[in-house]
């Protein structure tokens, strides 16, 4: 079965508008959603923190990351499984994360050796 | 997947924590550094949200949330440095307090650390109306926007009496200690007053959706739970006690599945949350032990009638009447008058209650209360004086007032039109 990548972005101001019962029902739907057969693994990642690396000519630029330019970062993913894509989107439509960000959904690639 | 073992989490934990974590490093840094004390709370709150959904609850939670609030204000005081060289100080006031987090020593400790914030909050210095809302954010953990509904009020207004209130408390350098006994009776007077307008602000909102805020009834159910449990307990504390548990039991039964208003006399009794009245009535017994009579006293006193009546037929509305009377006589409360009325109505008859109403027309406290009008519609219903109540409750509807209740003035409204 391929594997999906649910990539939750977010600029953490939802949150903070929210009540911390607010946020604790949130938090009850995350891990009931967690607890889904489809899902097979996820980690957080740390806030705020992050670094770009680019060329820059024969040298590298290390700029503190997440991309800039964009105030979303990456709070977390989830691993799930799907047949494909339609599947996929259809699993991830109740994601407790949407409306509080963005949620990207890409397929994990299989290497055939 | 989730890993076994991880413990499910607790209902208000957040809520009750959040509280918690405030009234223990404001203990810690002084009510000079509140702002920080709420901001390591909430970012112990965001920390949360944003790794267990991924990596699960960790096996105590509690203790997680204290202990990355904690390095939350430690690693805050030592980044920011604007505390005039106060830092090292405040940072060894933190460690000081670090150790037992939360074992059983803390757990008595911590509740301290609460009723000497509530005390804070409602020092007579501030105004009533800030002492709720301090009280409902910093014990509560209640958010700008959630008081704002409590009160009828908008974000942007409430934000600006916190940020005031805390001024305030900065400037004037209001302790987070215990009154003195001299202060003691007025200020335990005060915390009373609060935690009820808390309950009635949960049980009768004022505007929007719900018309009824249960969690913040057993939040102000809590509280009073709090103070009557420490040495500033005392009977009326136990009957404010009383008179709550007994009210907020009657919750489940007081909507229906839509949501809609249900009459204490249409009330489904088995709905009635048996644990609460229990609770209830075992403070109700601790309360009148003593020889002390407070308004808390009678208002428990007419809940207990309504909890103790086997049905809706079987209510001693004579006693409550004469509870009522006795109430009058201490306050002199126009929202005691017109729930007198009510009662008045039940004993002698419509004709009196119009009578006993009279009074209530012009007062300024009612002006803009629906349930003036909407009473009023409801006895010159009961008289035939249709046109008359017609007008009545479309006074009620022009009120500000939740949904489900105008949804029910507008059924009695077209009931009667008809």
């Amino acid at each position: 079965m391929p594997q999906y990548v649910l990539l939750l972005h977010s600029n953490g101001e939802a949150w903070k508008k929210l009540s911390p019962e607010e946020m604790q029902k949130k938090v009850e739907k995350y891990l009931a959603w967690r607890n889904k057969p489809f899902v097979v693994g996820g980690a957080g990642l740390v806030r705020d923190t992050g670094r770009v690396i680019r060329a820059k000519g024969d040298d590298v630029s290390v700029t503190e990351g997440p991309f800039s330019e964009s105030a979303e970062v990456m709070g977390g993913f989830y691993t799930i499984e799907a047949a494909d894509y339609d599947e996929a989107v259809k699993l991830s439509l109740d994601n407790p994360h949407i409306g509080l960000g963005t949620v990207e959904i890409r397929q994990v690639m299989v290497y055939n050796a | 997947m989730q890993e076994s073992g991880s413990p499910v989490l607790l209902e208000h934990l957040f809520r009750r924590e959040s509280g918690r974590i405030v009234a223990w490093l404001a203990g810690l840094l002084g009510s000079a550094h509140l702002q920080l004390a709420e901001d390591a709370a909430q970012e112990a709150m965001l920390r949360a949200v944003q790794t267990w959904p991924f990596q699960g609850i960790p096996p105590k939670p509690e203790a997680w949330l204290f202990r990355t609030a904690h390095n939350y204000a430690i690693s805050s005081v030592r980044r920011s440095g604007v505390f005039n060289g106060k830092a090292d100080a405040l940072i060894a006031a933190l460690e000081s307090g670090a150790q037992p987090i939360l074992d059983l020593d803390a757990e008595q400790s911590l509740r301290d650390d609460e009723l000497r914030m509530v005390f804070m909050c409602c020092h007579p210095k501030l105004v009533p109306d800030a002492q709720v809302a301090l009280s409902l954010k910093l014990v509560g953990g209640f958010s700008k926007e959630e008081i704002a509904r409590i009160f009828f009020s908008e974000p942007a207004t409430i934000a600006q009496r916190l940020v005031r209130a805390k001024r305030l408390i900065r400037e004037q350098k209001l302790a987070l200690t215990m009154p003195s006994n001299g202060q003691l009776e007025q200020r335990v007077n005060s915390v009373l007053k609060v935690i009820y307008l808390m309950f009635s602000g949960g049980y009768a909102a004022h505007a929007g959706e719900d018309l009824i805020r249960a969690d913040v009834c057993l939040e102000a159910l809590r509280l009073g739970r709090l103070v009557a449990s420490s040495s500033m307990g005392a009977p009326r504390v136990d009957a404010l006690v009383a008179l709550m548990a007994l009210q907020a039991a009657r919750l489940p039964a007081r909507t229906d599945a839509a949501g809609d208003l249900v009459l204490l006399e249409e009330q489904d009794r088995n709905l009635w949350d048996d644990e609460l009245i229990a609770i209830g009535f075992s403070y109700f017994d601790r309360s009148i032990a003593g020889d002390e009579i407070s308004e808390w006293h009678v208002q428990a006193a007419i809940a207990s009638i309504y909890a103790s009546a086997a049905s809706s037929t079987e209510i001693d509305w004579v006693s409550i009447l004469e509870h009522y009377d006795q109430l009058m006589e201490m306050t002199d409360s126009p929202v005691v008058a017109l729930n007198r009325a009510v009662v008045v109505m039940k004993v002698h008859g419509a004709e009196a209650a119009l009578a006993a109403l009279t009074p209530l027309a012009g007062n300024n406290a009612l002006q803009k209360y629906h349930l003036l009008p909407a009473t009023q519609g409801h006895v010159l219903a009961a008289l035939g004086r249709l046109e008359e109540a017609r007008a009545a409750f479309s006074a009620a509807l022009e009120c500000d007032c939740t949904l489900p209740e105008k949804r029910f003035l507008q059924r009695r409204l077209a009931t009667i039109s008809m």
